[in-house]
């Protein structure tokens, strides 16, 4: 019942790539092809357990359009995750992600973890993005990779709970500061006492946990 | 709390006649560490105090608070008393306790685990009883206040004057001091704060704990959460946490990003205004000045037909409103919220018989039997209004959001920044006046289903409600106040292109 930590993400990339719909997909476990466009940001929350413990992530989902670029980036703040997606039916979106990175590590602190997410993988027969481009590219800016369809819901699941299960190792490495809220994670009331003590090793950089 | 709280306070308190001003925005802040006038301060949850150092709106917050306590009252039922208290209170409570330093709500959780409450039907009957049924309730609180002993009215009045109750330590003393004073108060403070006063920054010094309305009230949900994951509740109860279900409702979300926009542009300006000198840095200022003072909510002129508003009405009111300013996003949820409430009202008084309803007329509530409405419990009524506060204060917070991330989206302009302040500070006050219409419809709702409880079951529930709707409007005029750097970004905007 009692929530152990807080986590909040961000879901970020170019417009139409399925940020809102993989949000929707991971909440509501439905998928809405039509969606409006989203202003500024939209939310959704969603309790997981990792290692027996209750997360509530806290989802900021952006809006893609370049126009709100500016506004975008000030939401980054406090996050401890991002979700970095792209359209693997459209290159443009994946020839844009060195953009989106650069953004997202000027803005936000530098432990936060990114999964790269390759969208619309029910869409083989359009695709534009090699799995191993992506693979790649995460691998070469140390991310976490995965292609996921917010329509079927492959692997929408694990996207979200592998970042989260980042986050908690880093938590239990140290490399997080838990008491600082800039870091996007705030502890549950009951466990405030207890995990107070932790942090202070210092924790091996983490190599990638994804799957596929 | 701190000792230096309290210390700071009782300094302030001496000076308290030459400086009036100064006391509203510590008002609350000075109980938190004296248990020993809590019986004075109200039961329930209070709304938790920002005290944003921070906070770009701060400065602005006080300008937007007037003390409006002379309302004529709604006598019609026997809890119009109390709606018109807890309309003044929502005009009264939100800008000041926004100003205000921390410490707020521990007092409030003290007086909660302490205090027995008013009970609401002694209240409204004694206000009858000395305004002789006339509509004059600021005789009548007066009257009532200069008794410091008689509880009834004085708690009713100390509900919206925790607030004083912290700044003096008794808090009687202003009471006593009549209404009149309180509004003067008020006034004054918001003349004073503009102008930064000393005694405001103290109080800012104060305030270092946290530092945003989104975290006060994070903090209070959480804190909730606890209290909730410890009793074992009632299912009920749980269902009727504010906190929770403004959270649910994202209302929490919406409002730290609206801080983040506000934040963000507030450096802007800043970067902006130090870059200028000269008579360009005088005519930006002055214009910045006419945009500010469209943030001043005027006092809210109540007015007991507009209460009776139609749904038409509202949602045509709004919607006319919103177009004004010009953006691309329609207020369609803060409407529906509005009107799905309201037709669980009109659902639930339609399913009163007909005597009962005629007895609600007569003031005589209470004192009737009324087993016939047995389908909705009081807790069932208690938590729908809850539920329908918190999301419809969730929604408008999220409204205000969107409208920001609009106006900085940067698009041509077709209206002026200080325009579109004033179209949203009309939406505030109807939004402000829409809770405190629905804290009434719900309360009035409460008494009819529960004619047959007991007072010690019943009031709680009641003056939870009025107590969340005026949370409720404070918390949608703190949102509004964080408009103003982004519209201030927005009227810089629109000079540079006319500029160029």
């Amino acid at each position: 019942m009692a929530t152990a930590y807080l986590f909040k993400y961000i879901i970020i990339g170019d417009t139409g790539v399925g940020k809102s719909c993989l949000l929707l997909q991971f909440t509501d476990k439905r998928f809405q092809p039509v969606h409006d466009l989203t202003i500024g940001v939209e939310f959704g929350a969603r309790m997981i357990t990792i290692d027996g413990k209750q997360i509530k992530l806290q989802i900021w989902d952006t809006a893609g359009q370049e126009s709100f670029r500016s506004i975008t980036r000030s939401y980054y703040r406090g996050a401890a995750g991002a979700l970095l997606v792209y359209d693997i039916t459209r290159r443009d979106t994946f020839n844009h992600l060195t953009t989106w990175l650069e953004d997202a590590r000027q803005h936000s602190n530098s432990n936060m973890v990114i999964m790269l997410i390759g969208n619309k993988s029910d869409l083989e027969s359009r695709r534009e993005v090699k799995k191993e481009e992506g693979e790649a590219f995460a691998r070469e800016h140390g991310l976490i990779f995965m292609e996921t369809s917010a329509k079927t819901a492959s692997n929408v699941e694990e996207a979200f709970i592998n970042t989260a299960k980042e986050i908690y190792e880093k938590i239990q490495e140290g490399v997080f500061d838990i008491n600082n809220e800039a870091n996007g994670i705030k502890i549950g009331p009951q466990h405030a006492a207890t995990n107070a003590t932790l942090a202070g090793n210092q924790g091996g950089q983490q190599a990638g946990g994804g799957c596929c | 709390m701190s000792e230096e709280d309290s210390g700071e306070n009782l300094k302030e308190e001496t000076s308290y006649e030459g400086e009036n001003e100064q006391k509203m925005e510590e008002l609350g802040c000075s109980e938190s560490s004296e248990g020993k006038e809590q019986e004075t301060v109200p039961v329930t949850r209070k709304r938790p105090e920002p005290k944003p150092p921070s906070q770009p709106a701060a400065t602005e917050k006080p300008a937007a608070e007037t003390v409006k306590v002379s309302d004529p009252p709604a006598v019609q039922t026997g809890w119009g008393y109390w709606g018109s208290w807890g309309k003044s209170l929502l005009s009264t409570a939100s800008a000041t306790v926004a100003t205000v330093g921390q410490g707020i709500s521990n007092v409030i959780e003290k007086a909660e685990t302490t205090l027995g409450i008013p009970s609401p039907s002694e209240i409204s009957s004694e206000s009858k009883d000395s305004t002789g049924g006339s509509e004059n309730p600021a005789a009548s609180n007066a009257d009532a206040a200069d008794d410091g002993s008689s509880f009834p009215i004085a708690g009713a009045l100390e509900v919206l004057s925790t607030i004083s109750t912290a700044v003096q330590s008794t808090g009687k003393s202003v009471i006593s001091g009549g209404l009149d004073a309180l509004e003067f108060i008020g006034k004054k403070t918001m003349d004073v704060i503009a102008e930064g006063d000393p005694g405001f920054k103290k109080t800012k010094g104060l305030m270092n704990r946290t530092s945003t309305l989104s975290q006060v009230l994070r903090e209070a949900k959480e804190k909730e959460e606890q209290q909730t994951a410890t009793e074992v509740t009632m299912a009920t109860e749980k269902k009727a946490h504010y906190g929770l279900l403004f959270d649910e409702f994202q209302g929490l979300s919406h409002l730290e990003a609206l801080e983040m926009l506000s934040r963000e542009s507030e450096s802007k300006v800043k970067v902006v205004l130090n870059a200028l000198s000269g008579e360009e840095l005088d005519t930006l200022k002055e214009e910045m000045e006419q945009l500010k003072e469209a943030f001043s909510l005027p006092e809210f002129f109540e007015e007991e037909e507009e209460e009776k508003k139609g749904d038409e009405e509202f949602t045509k009111e709004v919607t006319e409103l919103f177009s004004e300013l010009h953006i691309s996003s329609k207020p369609d949820k803060v409407i529906s919220v509005r009107t799905s409430a309201h037709e669980w009202v009109a659902q639930f008084n339609s399913s009163l018989p007909e005597e009962e309803k005629e007895s609600e007329e007569n003031q005589e509530v209470g004192s009737r039997d009324g087993d016939q409405d047995a389908k909705k419990s009081v807790e069932d009524i208690h938590a729908f209004a809850i539920r329908s506060l918190a999301e419809l204060t969730a929604c408008s917070i999220e409204m205000f959001h969107k409208t920001a991330a609009l106006f900085l989206y940067g698009q041509k302009q077709e209206v002026t920044a200080t325009d579109r302040a004033k179209s949203l500070s009309q939406l505030t006050i109807m939004l402000c006046k829409e809770l405190s219409a629905f804290s009434k419809e719900f309360t009035t709702c409460l008494t009819t289903a529960g004619v047959k409880e007991k007072a010690d079951v019943l009031n709680p529930l009641i003056t939870g409600v009025f107590l969340e709707a005026s949370n409720s409007a404070s918390y949608i005029q703190d949102a509004f106040q964080l408009l103003l750097p982004v519209l201030q970004i927005s009227l810089i905007e629109a000079r540079t292109e006319l500029s160029q």
